[in-house]
């Protein structure tokens, strides 16, 4: 993944060097125009100056031609001679490159000439001169390095800068992502972001607020109506069940009448059990219980075996445990003892007549295992109202309570079924 | 036998008199908060059935007046709300049991008996039906004078039906008092059938009279 500064550090390069390419072809035309300007400038001001300086010698036709010879000779780039053009000649101007015949190796130097006519005693003259000028390929290439190099200084700011940068400039980003990062509606700990003076994280944390309000208030409005519904409903449930107890007490009931009451009865004490499970749950999540207390499950686990030993026994079944002693954990004592029974209560509703049932307690680990004849379903074990199997008539809550539990408790719990045994592993 | 029920739901008040009053137990009845404090400060009730909300306040503060007053009345809790955190402060408050909705009305009567007796028979709380004693402090039981020792569910089971006598009652209301929340996560009720055959056994064995006699093929009903 590409970071955001990596991106736009990427684009900046790019743009640098085309301008930077470009502005090399710019700068030799500027240098190279300059430069021949001033030699035109330079080369007429020699020109000027020779005219004059020759009329002020007042010399005679010989000493001027004598001196007009040796001048030829030993001035270099210039050249006077005799013409017959006119003295109001528009001067010409030129560049010419050969090769120069006073250094040793190959080399091709430019010049740029001028050639005037100019009038010593009466006489016209054309004097030429020419001055080396750098050629273009040195200016070029001189340019070239010069750019590459800024080139270079503005490549490694853009580093530094873009480093810098990410720290500062997206320091109350970071901050807003660790805090989301941090989010857990579950807890439902209030998300406050720092305030930011850049408006665009400021929007963003806006927004974000904004969202994550939604977001806890439709959670907490989902949560408080399944706590609120399991409420309302107690109160009807209460008078059904109180009804039909008053109902049983009257003297002429046929046994028909009876077997109608105590169906209903059964079936009303299920759907008590559901509400109740699903307030306990709700409760879970909301976090009513507190989890601080300090309890030996050893001892727990064995009073709750022993509870439902007649239940062990009603269906004939093999009881072997192995309950190592003083195993201490911290938690909740009605919820951990909800979590053993339920398992428990699995452990012998889904179990075989004269079936085993092994239970294991030790520091790291609680696992409860027992005979059964078909695995249960892995994706639909915990979730609610999803029966894993369709062997019994539970209120489909038992062992999305236990996942709960454990989550609560920061347990993992596994299921596995080998060998005709399933196996429940709660990991502390 | 007085009892007073503050409750705001007129249908449970009513379906809880009509199962007591045949118990000789006479009813009164607080529907709102200011209701019941009137009668608690006029009036001495052996039993006071507090629902801990009411519309117009919350049944602790009754709770805490009572103690306030030194009021001697035995106090049941019946609430909606299946809160541990209201179940010890009901009882550190003062309250004798706690109840949850939904209940049967045998289990409620049970609690009351039992409130009742521990209320006022304080360290010699005995009851006698005949030729059977018991003894309600010591959890023991005599047949003619003879100790017949029974299990603790067993003990459990016969004094639910001494605080329900000449009730028919369930089998799977007996299920729910014996295995508590669960009783539905089991597949039978076969376990109660036999704790009554064990029970029915033990009494006969000892000379007591049948007085647990069988109803309707599954319901049972104490005679007395």
């Amino acid at each position: 993944m590409n970071k955001l500064l990596n991106k736009s550090l990427k684009s900046f390069t790019i743009y640098a060097l085309i301008v930077l390419a470009a502005s090399v072809p710019a700068y030799l035309y500027l240098v190279d125009s300059i430069w021949l300007r001033e030699l035109d400038e330079h080369n007429e001001i020699v020109a000027d100056r020779t005219e004059n300086e020759l009329n002020n010698l007042n010399l005679s036709e010989t000493e001027l031609n004598q001196s007009i010879m040796l001048w030829n000779k030993i001035q270099p780039g210039t050249n006077l001679q005799k013409t017959t053009l006119e003295k109001n000649r528009k001067d010409s101007t030129y560049t010419v490159s050969r090769k120069n015949p006073y250094v040793t190796h190959e080399d091709i130097d430019r010049f740029r000439g001028l050639s005037r006519v100019i009038e010593i005693n009466g006489q016209n003259y054309l004097l030429t001169l020419e001055t080396n000028v750098e050629e273009t390929e040195e200016t070029v290439v001189a340019i070239a390095i010069l750019t590459f190099l800024f080139f270079l200084i503005l490549v490694v700011g853009f580093l530094i800068l873009n480093r810098r940068l990410s720290v500062k400039l997206w320091q109350p980003f970071r901050n807003t992502l660790a805090k989301l990062k941090a989010f857990n509606l579950n807890t439902q700990s209030n998300i406050s972001f720092e305030k930011s003076t850049i408006l665009e994280f400021e929007e963003l944390n806006v927004a974000l607020n904004k969202l994550i309000e939604h977001t806890v208030s439709v959670y907490k409005s989902q949560k408080e109506f399944t706590e609120n519904a399991s409420h309302e409903l107690q109160t009807p449930l209460a008078i059904i069940k109180n009804k039909l107890d008053i109902l049983l007490q009257k003297e002429a009931l046929t046994d028909r009448q009876y077997q109608l009451i105590e169906d209903i009865n059964k079936a009303l004490t299920r759907v008590s059990r559901v509400n109740k499970n699903l307030l306990l749950l709700a409760k879970i999540e909301n976090h009513q219980f507190d989890d601080s207390e300090t309890i030996n499950l050893s001892e727990l686990t064995q009073e709750c075996i022993e509870q439902l030993q007649e239940h062990f026994s009603n269906k004939e079944l093999s009881l072997k445990t192995s309950i190592e002693k003083d195993c201490i954990v911290t938690g909740n004592r009605i919820l951990i003892e909800i979590l053993i029974n339920n398992l428990l209560l699995n452990s012998i509703r889904h179990n075989l007549l004269k079936g085993t049932v092994e239970v294991k307690l030790s520091k790291s680990g609680f696992i409860i295992s027992n005979s059964g004849r078909t695995a249960l379903e892995q994706e639909q074990l915990f979730k609610r109202f999803k029966k894993a199997s369709d062997e019994s008539s539970g209120s489909g809550l038992g062992l999305a309570i236990v996942e709960q539990i454990c989550k609560r408790h920061h347990w993992e719990i596994y299921y596995d079924f080998q060998k005709e045994t399933h196996t429940f592993k709660i990991s502390f | 036998m007085k009892i007073l029920i503050i409750e705001d739901e007129n249908e449970l008040a009513d379906s809880i008199s009509e199962y007591l009053s045949e118990e000789n137990y006479l009813c009164e009845f607080a529907r709102t908060y200011n209701q019941a404090l009137e009668k608690i400060e006029s009036f001495h009730y052996d039993c006071i059935l507090l629902d801990i909300m009411l519309p117009d306040g919350n049944g602790m503060n009754i709770l805490e007046e009572l103690k306030r007053q030194d009021k001697q009345d035995g106090v049941i809790i019946i609430s909606a709300k299946n809160a541990l955190d209201d179940k010890i402060k009901g009882l550190q408050i003062g309250a004798d049991d706690y109840l949850t909705k939904p209940f049967h009305l045998s289990e409620l009567a049970a609690r009351i008996y039992s409130v009742i007796r521990r209320k006022q028979f304080g360290n010699s709380n005995t009851v006698r039906q005949n030729e059977l004693e018991i003894d309600l402090l010591a959890k023991t039981i005599l047949v003619h004078n003879n100790p017949v020792i029974l299990t603790k569910k067993e003990f459990d089971l016969l004094l639910y039906f001494i605080g329900n006598k000449n009730r028919v009652i369930s089998k799977s209301t007996l299920a729910e008092h014996l295995s508590g929340d669960f009783a539905d996560m089991l597949d039978n009720h076969d376990f109660v059938y036999a704790h009554i055959k064990n029970l029915k056994k033990k009494l006969s064995e000892a000379g007591c009279e049948s007085y647990l006699k069988t109803v309707y093929g599954t319901g049972y009903k104490w005679e007395g």
